[in-house]
């Protein structure tokens, strides 16, 4: 909701700064931000009491002297004859109509009016429906006005039937299941608190307009403009609850505005309460107050705080103001006091709780679990539980953000599937995943259950031992053996056919229930107990989406001094194109007294594709310093 | 001069994997807790709408209930939780108060864009006791703030609404760049929950709060998309071990 700053002032004669103002909001808890002198609230779904001046100005009340007195038609109402039934009293408990005739030219828009349109950036429409749309900016209380000439005989009904409406947006839709709308002649002119007809509605010709105002239930609103995708002030309003009390007032202020630019002929109105309004009265706990807060019960502030912000007091009980309809019990209070007082101005007490706290053993489980296959170069991952078709037995999203994403998965394969792949589109050739997550089937009934996922691909590690070694069953197989040494388990080859894939890597997939598992082998069994003081959070550097290279060097070390010396240069060497260094080859030959030592460099830029140019010019200087070390030779490379 | 026997072939170099970058920050939270005394306990992701809504005075008319924010499965017959608070509600039945818990995990909610995702993760805590007040709140709030981001971290707090609690309060820090980050929610457990667990509201009152997980994973590593969270790339998880 936006509001301008000077309409706030408008009510408040000290005039406080638009900092002072907005530095109040946020102590009593209305987020904004401001563009020119605009506030844009973001306020919470509990106070639609504040979404008007009215409410805004009303909320600072405890902060400064405000003046809410309305400019209003201040005289007797002759009685509208409307033939109008309200068939929903619980879903309308207040409802009026105003009829009101003009003649002749209607006059420009007073300042306060043309302020409204041009500083909020709001497009006009009609006289009567303008004056609707300010009265609701400045008030709090949506109308609607149907053209006088349109309307006959009405009702207010909760149909269940499907029914097509026409909105004053020109916009056809079908309403379906339960809706509060208003009828004539059995056609719907009017869904309920959220927009009219095109038929009825105002247009620059009318002169004669029945303005509508009622109290809905919130309940019988609330998610109607989302289901029929239309965009209600109106309904955002009711949605969040409006003061029942303030029909009369909200229609003689639209009287007054008329009367302010046109010349009006006649006024009547319809007034119908169908259930009697009972104010809700809350003892005056002082002591209880400052208990719920942890503040001393000062009795004399806290009735000043509320007498200020319309509550009433009475015979030592807290009479709620009618537009307060977020206010239902004693913590209610002492939230609108914290408010007042401000939340960072209540003191700290130091909390003491009672030492009692225990692990669940599934949790140590888990986390021995966890710990051996990261000990092991396995990456945890976490998916979304959504996938697109399932089992028969899958629970299905009734709600689903799209056709991909329509049940809820029964096992981790296919995530594990997608996980894996994607690594592999981007190069990676050593692939250890795992995933520990719950499942959910609808098999006679929901049943839940955590698992744990494995799934592996490519070289086993990228060290001299292990980059030739390819992952298969059995290395899959005597690694849970370590973990599990009495559970059989059944890790699965997957086919890749359907993938897409030039690469031939065996995929092994293997998972098993976790709570299942009762032979964790006792020695890999840790301490839990970790220390918060041990976690390390390391700033991240975002990772490259360009593609990497990679080289091979390979060296002949005949002077062995020089063995160690190559390593520790070679790991070491920085570059900003360099991703990843590591020996995957080593072989001592004891005939001739000879080393080989391979070095695999992975390079990738963060900026661009990386180009032959920049990896020749980096393997140019490392092959230029290690050519000049004796007893090192490249094989295949004449040494200068 | 060494021998040629002598030679040792290269070191092999640890390769550990790593533990998901969300779990670590939620296993953080969740020892810290532990270490106030919090127990840790665990509840289902699928929910009734009694658990996720009714019995924490989340109305039939709140927005959260609608079918645009909360996941409804098995012909709506069950949500997916759109937040861990269902399982404050398992424990107070369970449990008779003084009672301390804290529970971390997966919600749910209707969302799928640049900075909101359909699955994110929760830590939540409440302590009931006899006269649990908003200011001890206070403290306790300090000292989760303080030991997360630092004892010379500057916070707010702000009034907000939970149907749950009552008063309510979200909790900013004031960031590097001078603005103020939201990292955390809290409030005095609504009489009404208590009751509806069969706590008598007159004799105890108690606190609760509950942090996002992958907003303070996004803070205290410097991951300015949430999305880097869940793409499972190695490149990414690498960085976190």
């Amino acid at each position: 909701m936006k509001v301008a700053y000077k309409h706030l002032i408008s009510y408040i004669p000290s005039k406080p700064s638009i900092d002072e103002i907005s530095e109040r909001f946020f102590q009593l808890g209305h987020e904004h931000e401001i563009d020119d002198e605009i506030f844009d609230m973001e306020l919470t779904p509990n106070r639609g009491d504040c979404l008007s001046v009215h409410g805004l100005v009303r909320d600072l009340a405890p902060f400064y002297e405000i003046d809410l007195t309305s400019d209003i038609y201040e005289k007797e109402l002759k009685e509208l004859e409307l033939g109008f039934v309200n068939h929903a009293p619980e879903a309308c408990s207040h409802i009026s109509f105003l009829k009101i005739d003009i003649e002749g030219e209607i006059a420009p828009y007073n300042r306060k009016l043309k302020e409204y349109f041009k500083d909020l950036n709001i497009k006009k429409n009609n006289f009567f429906t303008d004056i609707s749309n300010y009265i609701s900016y400045e008030m709090g209380q949506p109308t609607h006005c149907y053209d006088a000439k349109k309307i006959g005989d009405l009702s207010l009904e909760i149909i269940k039937e499907e029914k097509k409406f026409h909105t004053l947006l020109e916009k056809e839709i079908v309403l379906k299941g339960k809706n509060l709308v208003f009828l004539q002649d059995g056609k719907v002119i009017n869904l309920a608190g959220v927009m009219g007809d095109l038929n009825t509605s105002c247009s620059s010709n009318t002169k004669s307009v029945i303005v509508e105002c009622a109290h809905f239930n919130p309940e019988e609103i609330i998610g109607k403009s989302v289901k029929y995708d239309l965009k209600s002030d109106a309904a955002h309003k009711f949605e969040r609850g409006t003061d029942p009390l303030c029909l009369e007032k909200a229609l003689r202020r639209f009287i007054k505005i008329v009367s302010h630019h046109a010349n009006i002929i006649n006024v009547e109105i319809y007034k119908d309460n169908f259930v009697d309004y009972t104010p809700i009265k809350i003892p005056f706990d002082t002591k209880k107050i400052g208990d719920i807060l942890g503040i001393f019960s000062d009795k004399k502030a806290f009735e000043e705080y509320l007498l200020k912000l319309g509550f009433e007091i009475l015979d030592n009980k807290i009479i709620v103001p009618s537009y307060r309809n977020d206010i239902k019990n004693l913590n209610d209070i002492a939230e609108e006091i914290a408010r007042v007082i401000g939340y960072d101005n209540i003191p700290v007490t130091p909390l003491k709780m009672p030492a009692v706290n225990a692990v669940i053993d599934i949790k140590i489980l888990e986390q021995n679990v966890k710990n051996f296959l990261i000990k092991n170069g396995f990456f945890e991952v976490i998916n979304n539980p959504f996938v697109n078709t399932e089992q028969a037995y899958a629970i299905k999203v009734d709600n689903p953000l799209d056709s991909n994403r329509q049940y809820i998965r029964t096992n981790l394969q296919r995530s594990l599937i997608e996980n894996l792949l994607y690594n592999e589109r981007r190069q990676q050739d050593s692939i250890k995943l795992f995933e520990i997550s719950d499942v959910y089937s609808i098999d006679d009934g929901l049943k839940t259950k955590k698992v744990l996922g494995i799934i592996c691909s490519g070289r086993v590690g990228k060290n001299y031992l292990d980059f030739s070694k390819k992952i298969n069953i059995q290395y899959i197989g005597s690694l849970v053996k370590e973990l599990l040494p009495a559970t059989n388990i059944n890790p699965i080859n997957i086919d890749r056919k359907s993938f897409n894939t030039k690469l031939n890597n065996e995929i092994i997939y293997l998972e098993l229930e976790l709570n299942s598992l009762n032979d964790l082998n006792e020695d890999l069994l840790t301490n839990q107990n970790r220390s918060f003081k041990d976690y390390n959070f390391t700033k991240y550097t975002p990772v490259s989406e360009f593609p990497s290279s990679s080289r091979d060097l390979s060296f002949s070390i005949k002077k062995i001094d020089r063995y160690y010396e190559i390593q520790e240069y070679l790991l070491a060497y920085k570059s900003n194109l360099i991703k990843e260094i590591f020996v995957f080859d080593f072989y001592k030959n004891q005939k001739n007294n000879e080393i080989k030592i391979g070095f695999r460099f992975v390079f990738q830029s963060h900026q661009a594709t990386i180009t032959d140019i920049e990896i020749n010019n980096i393997m140019a200087d490392i092959i230029s310093y290690t050519n000049s070390i004796e007893g090192v030779t490249i094989p295949g490379m004449h040494k200068d | 001069m060494s021998s040629f026997n002598d030679i040792k072939p290269p070191k092999l170099r640890p390769q550990f994997g790593a533990m998901h970058p969300i779990n670590q920050v939620k296993e953080f939270l969740i020892d810290l807790l532990q270490g106030y005394g919090f127990t840790a306990v665990d509840g289902p992701e699928i929910e009734s709408e009694e658990f996720n809504f009714d019995m924490l005075n989340i109305k039939k008319t709140h927005p959260a209930r609608q079918m645009h924010d909360t996941f409804y499965v098995n012909n709506k017959s069950k949500v997916l939780r759109t937040h861990t608070s269902p399982v404050q509600i398992r424990s107070m039945l369970d449990l008779n108060p003084p009672l301390a818990i804290a529970s971390a995990g997966k919600v749910f909610r209707k969302d799928d864009d640049a900075t909101h995702l359909p699955m994110f993760h929760q830590v939540e805590g409440m302590y009931i006791d006899k006269q649990v007040t908003f200011s001890e709140l206070k403290d306790l709030i300090h000292k989760i703030i303080y030991a997360i981001f630092g004892q010379d971290i500057q916070i707010r707090f702000r009034p907000s609404y939970f149907p749950f609690t009552e008063p309510s309060a979200e909790v900013d820090i004031l960031s590097e760049n001078g603005k103020w980050l939201e990292v955390l929610g809290c409030g005095i457990v609504n009489p009404v929950v208590l009751e509806n667990c069969n706590i008598d509201s007159n004799k105890y009152s108690g606190l609760a709060f509950g942090l996002g997980v992958e907003r303070i994973a996004m803070l205290k590593y410097g991951v300015n998309d949430i999305r880097d969270f869940y793409k499972s790339n190695l490149d990414f998880l690498n960085q976190f071990k």
